[in-house]
């Protein structure tokens, strides 16, 4: 794959991050669901770790938590890190446990919900910010809920995996 | 003829007269209804009108058409552009009605606290994560507003203070965000306390009166308002009223669930109160 071709699918992979970060940031944010917003960045990280595997997978989780980090309140800086390493993660996963299709992302995408829920409990539980058992109730219902988005953004990063040059997966 | 008016005139000129009189009197009487002879007159050559009058038209018309088509043509995009212009400022006297509105509000307010620079903003987001309550506003440092500024509705109800800001917008941390604490003050009894937020009661839209002043009997409906007392945020806006009051899970010491008076979900214009009169 040539440069040219690397530089077109990771621009159309994020033309494609475009919408679901619309959709989460201007849309699902005023009207809730169970009165939560989903969170479909991290969603968009796994999805894209599963077709694109490892190495895409860590890069493009960068990227998105770069912009996560960027466009949202708070100190997220963290969120860089972590999607990077659940990118990887979920590279590895389908490359030697998983398939990579719908029910490996499924699993990938729960994976990296909840351990991002993880760290965020333990970073709050370390500034003594929140009790434990309101922070697992709050985790549960919120991957739950954004759970219900991992198969319609999972389709919507194949749609475009299946339509960009293809590089040597690991 | 001569001989006909001089030998009838009199008659021709009683007639008249008398005719005159007749129609004069007719018209009185029937008060702005046709006489009977106009009405009859009228009958026949409406008739007759119309049929001049739609010649005439067709007349007007063809010539229009054969001579003044460009004309027309003009015309019609004229009021085209007219109706298009029409239509925005429609659209925008609309949401100047909606913003009118709101500055009323705002004005009856700005009577009342003659203490509060006000400058008005507008909520273009609301916050993505479920573990804290922001809402993002469209005017930051460029308008003068700065972190730890105020930001009130347009009935005056706090709706949180500036958290992050930026050149041209600003994150607002509402009133329920777990991490807000500010010096709370009851308005009917004058008592003392911290107003704070709280995760858990953050998910229910509401915060904490903690620390109540011993032997305080609150009651659910009273109102609560900012004390001020630091200096840090304006004196006596209203936050919200006791909805109840709570034991801590210690069993020590007592807290109120207060709800906030401003609708936080509803949220469209915004008001940041960048400077204030410190109460003593």
């Amino acid at each position: 794959m040539t440069r040219h071709d690397s530089m077109v699918k990771w621009g159309v992979y994020a033309l494609a991050l475009v919408p679901v970060w619309f959709l989460e940031g201007l849309i699902l944010s005023r009207w809730r669901i169970f009165g939560l917003t989903p969170m479909l960045l991290p969603l968009a990280a796994a999805a894209v770790a599963v077709l694109e595997g490892t190495v895409g997978g860590a890069g493009f989780g960068v990227a998105v938590g770069l912009l996560s980090t960027v466009v949202y309140h708070g100190n997220n800086a963290w969120m860089i890190v972590y999607l990077a390493l659940a990118g990887l993660g979920a590279g590895l996963l389908t490359q030697y446990f998983l398939r990579q299709d719908l029910l490996g992302c499924l699993v990938c995408a729960l994976l990296t919900l909840a351990g991002l829920d993880g760290v965020r409990m333990i970073l709050w539980m370390v500034g003594g910010r929140a009790p434990l058992d309101a922070m697992l109730r709050l985790a549960g219902r919120e991957i739950g809920v954004s759970m219900l988005f991992a198969a319609p953004v999972y389709l919507l990063f194949r749609w475009v995996f299946r339509r960009v040059p293809k590089s040597t997966h690991f | 003829m001569k001989d006909f008016l001089r030998d009838n005139g009199g008659l021709l000129l009683i007639i008249a007269v008398l005719l005159a009189l007749i129609v004069a009197v007719t018209s009185a009487l029937l008060k702005g209804v046709a006489d009977p002879l106009s009405n009859l007159t009228n009958l026949i050559t409406t008739p007759i009108r119309d049929g001049v009058s739609a010649v005439a038209s067709w007349g007007e018309n063809w010539y229009t058409d054969l001579f003044r088509q460009d004309e027309t043509r003009a015309e019609l995009e004229e009021l085209r552009r007219m109706y298009a212009d029409l239509e925005e400022k429609y659209r925008d006297a609309q949401q100047a009605l909606e913003e009118n509105v709101s500055l009323r509000n705002l004005l009856g307010l700005a009577q009342q606290r003659r203490d509060l620079d006000l400058e008005s903003a507008v909520v273009t987001a609301h916050g993505t994560s479920n573990w804290d309550s922001t809402l993002t506003i469209s005017k930051g440092s460029d308008a003068g507003v700065a972190l730890g500024d105020c930001v009130i509705d347009e009935y005056g109800y706090l709706v949180g203070v500036i958290d992050e800001l930026g050149s041209n917008w600003s994150v607002v941390m509402t009133v329920v965000d777990s991490d807000l604490e500010m010096g709370g003050l009851i308005a009917r009894t004058d008592g003392t306390a911290i107003l704070e937020g709280d995760f858990t009661l953050m998910e229910q839209g509401r915060l904490k009166l903690s620390y109540l002043p011993e032997n305080s009997e609150l009651m659910a409906g009273d109102q609560v308002l900012t004390s001020g007392l630091s200096g840090i945020y304006p004196a006596r806006l209203v936050v919200g009223h006791v909805e109840e009051v709570r034991t801590e899970a210690s069993g020590m010491t007592r807290y109120a669930v207060i709800a906030p008076e401003t609708d936080l979900n509803g949220l469209k214009q915004v008001f940041v109160i960048k400077s204030f009169d410190i109460v003593e």
